[in-house]
């Protein structure tokens, strides 16, 4: 399919595309002007100033990123940052893929239905259904009082890690469905059929024709889901104890609490460096099976 | 005649002398008909049912004094501090915690005058160079009686025992440090409070990790008040506003008051804002009787002003800490220590926090 684009550039009506795209690229700027200016004055200058900050407070120099490398805390915590993201993308992943999938297959009314069930909880503020989880997993919460009724021995979900995995993977589900579905709707299941009719298994089918064509959503909603799961911080406040404290809670300490500017800046810029090289070592593996899967 | 005129010159006399005096020396709760016509106050709070107890309280001041009356929240010392650094501060009055005037005297909060402010029925101690207190609560030490039936905890020291008195803990872990939970658990491992050096941190929190891994450090007063309710902890240290909600939902739970610790909200006047003057009105205001007398009733916190008499049910007035037998029991943190050591603490207990 892609070969097939590519040639059709030198023919007639793409000339007459690529005018457009010329003309289009010099009317863009105002296009895209509303968002950029959002950006600039909300998101990268109150950046920038962090950034500053961070090298000038107290004084000026490394000081702070040595104080967060120096200290034992601020690496197990960001390190546990980091894990909680992974467990959740997986979460949301392994619970979101073929929900996406059934999105695609069945009728308009039902996909409806399935959508909403997406989008209303998405509607309520994080907070609620945070509170709502506390309910669902303390000792003596619904879950529990399920378990004990079966005669199983309880589990311990509240103030744990596994606890704020749950939570924030049901927070975060929204964000991992709609990439997918959104790539998942444009795959042909004729190919599916085709590769079928070839002589491939199910799973065969399924491995080698139907998943290399949704990995684009795939990639698309871990990514959002794992960024915003590094920034979390009500859903594990709320759900989790000492041992599944993250960054933003201790950045958080650090600029309320001790009115550290600096140290707050420092840990914020060490938090967002990580997340870029961790994209950077993620963004080939989003590109490879295109290329492997086309003609060039 | 003579001794008429005298009489009458006299008379006048004193009548001037006390107007003299009622002008330089002010009333707790009095505040001058029309004196801050034309002017705005912002007063600064946390919201929810305790600003709008304290709006409450000054509804007297703002009817006479004619002063029209803004409400801002929450308290972020990280707000004030822009505010004060940028020159433009447009926070009043400022309601916070414990520490900050403290912490920040003479830095974010201003040293109160006070031939302004009336502090003679306030509780002894509680007042700084930079703050009277808002009101008061404590931090009790609640347990189940269902658990503890006939050998009941009775001080912190039987909190830190799990021991002798085995079950589960929670402790407040909203993020700022309690001097005070700290001082009695280094109490309970045998250090001393009165010459406490940072090295003493360490051991306190070395106790505080003794009580085991289930150990529940709660975020908020309703995560404290769920706990008592679902009885998921045996013992809790308690906010105790909370613990009388808990009560009155049916917990099984009551406190040991030995050694409760005094917490206070603190009333502050940030540095360079408009009209000091109006601000020390504000908070004079609010020290009053009947004002703090309406601030109890409406938020069941204590009042600071002794002669205060809040009309309260049963157990509400159970859980007011101002009575003379509970502050007989009352235990005050040595601030001083908190304050010099402020930075190192904190991190301290927020390593502590973060499960390290």
């Amino acid at each position: 399919m892609a070969t097939i684009t590519t040639d059709s550039r030198n023919t007639g009506p793409a000339v007459a595309a690529d005018d457009r795209r010329r003309w289009f690229r010099g009317q863009a700027f105002w296009l895209v002007a509303p968002a950029l200016l959002l950006l600039v004055v909300c998101l990268g200058l109150p950046l920038a100033i962090m950034t500053l900050r961070s090298f000038s407070e107290p004084q000026w120099g490394w000081q702070n990123y040595a104080w967060f490398f120096g200290t034992p805390v601020n690496l197990t915590v960001l390190q546990r940052t980091f894990a909680i993201s992974a467990w959740v993308t997986l979460v949301c992943l392994i619970a979101g893929y073929p929900y996406a999938y059934v999105m695609t297959a069945v009728g308009p009314k039902m996909r409806l239905v399935l959508i909403l069930c997406v989008l209303v909880p998405f509607w309520v503020s994080g907070v609620v259904r945070t509170l709502a989880w506390v309910i669902l997993l303390q000792d003596s919460g619904v879950i529990n009082s399920v378990i004990r009724a079966v005669g199983l021995s309880p589990v311990k979900l509240i103030r744990t890690q596994t606890g704020v995995v749950i939570g924030m993977a049901q927070v975060l589900l929204p964000f991992m469905i709609l990439p997918l579905y959104s790539v998942m709707k444009t795959i042909d299941l004729r190919l599916m059929q085709a590769a079928r009719s070839l002589g491939a298994s199910p799973a065969r089918a399924f491995a080698q024709v139907y998943l290399p064509l949704s990995l684009p959503g795939v990639y698309a909603g871990a990514i959002i889901v794992f960024i915003l799961a590094l920034g979390f911080y009500i859903t594990p406040a709320l759900l989790g104890g000492p041992r599944s404290t993250m960054l933003s809670t201790l950045i958080q300490n650090q600029v309320l609490s001790l009115l550290n500017w600096g140290r707050g800046g420092a840990m914020g810029v060490v938090l967002l460096i990580a997340t870029f090289v961790l994209l950077a070592l993620a963004a080939p593996l989003s590109r490879q099976p295109h290329k492997t899967g086309s003609t060039r | 005649m003579k001794t008429k005129i005298g009489q009458v010159t006299a008379l006048g006399l004193l009548m001037i002398a006390t107007a003299a005096l009622a002008q330089s020396k002010p009333v707790a709760g009095e505040v001058a008909e029309g004196s801050l016509k034309d002017k705005t106050l912002t007063f600064v709070s946390y919201g929810g049912i305790y600003q709008d107890g304290q709006i409450a309280a000054l509804k007297e001041f703002v009817d006479k004094s004619g002063v029209t009356l803004l409400s801002d929240g929450p308290t972020e010392i990280s707000k004030l501090q822009a505010q004060v650094e940028s020159g433009n501060v447009t926070w009043d009055v400022v309601d916070t915690g414990d520490f900050p005037p403290y912490v920040y005297c003479g830095k974010l909060f201003q040293k109160l005058d006070f031939s302004k402010i009336d502090t003679s029925n306030i509780p002894q101690g509680q007042i700084s160079d930079c703050s009277v207190p808002a009101m008061n609560y404590g931090v009790v030490l609640m347990y189940n009686t269902e658990k503890y039936k006939d050998n009941p905890p009775r001080s912190w020291k039987d909190f830190f025992d799990i021991e002798k008195f085995p079950g589960s803990r929670a402790l407040e872990g909203s993020g700022d440090l309690s001097g005070g939970m700290i001082e009695q658990a280094l109490l309970a491992a045998g250090g001393s409070v009165e010459n406490m050096t940072v090295a003493d941190i360490d051991k306190a929190i070395e106790k505080v990790k003794a009580l085991g891994p289930d150990t529940i450090f709660w975020k908020t007063g309703a995560d404290s008040q769920q706990l008592a309710e679902s009885g998921e902890a045996d013992m809790i240290a308690m906010w105790t506003g909370r613990a009388m909600t808990a009560v009155k939902n049916g917990a099984a739970y009551t406190p040991a008051w030995q050694d409760w610790l005094v917490v206070m909200d603190q009333m502050t006047i940030p540095m360079g804002v408009k009209d000091p003057d109006a601000a020390h009105a504000l908070i004079n205001a609010y020290v009053g009787k009947s004002a703090q007398e309406t601030l109890a009733k409406t938020t069941s916190y204590t009042p600071i002003h002794k002669d205060a008499k809040p009309e309260v049910d049963e157990v509400t007035a159970a859980f007011m800490t101002n009575t003379p037998d509970k502050l007989k029991l009352g235990y005050q943190q040595n601030i001083k220590f908190w304050v010099e050591n402020f930075e190192v603490a904190n991190e301290k207990w927020n390593a502590l926090m973060a499960g390290n």
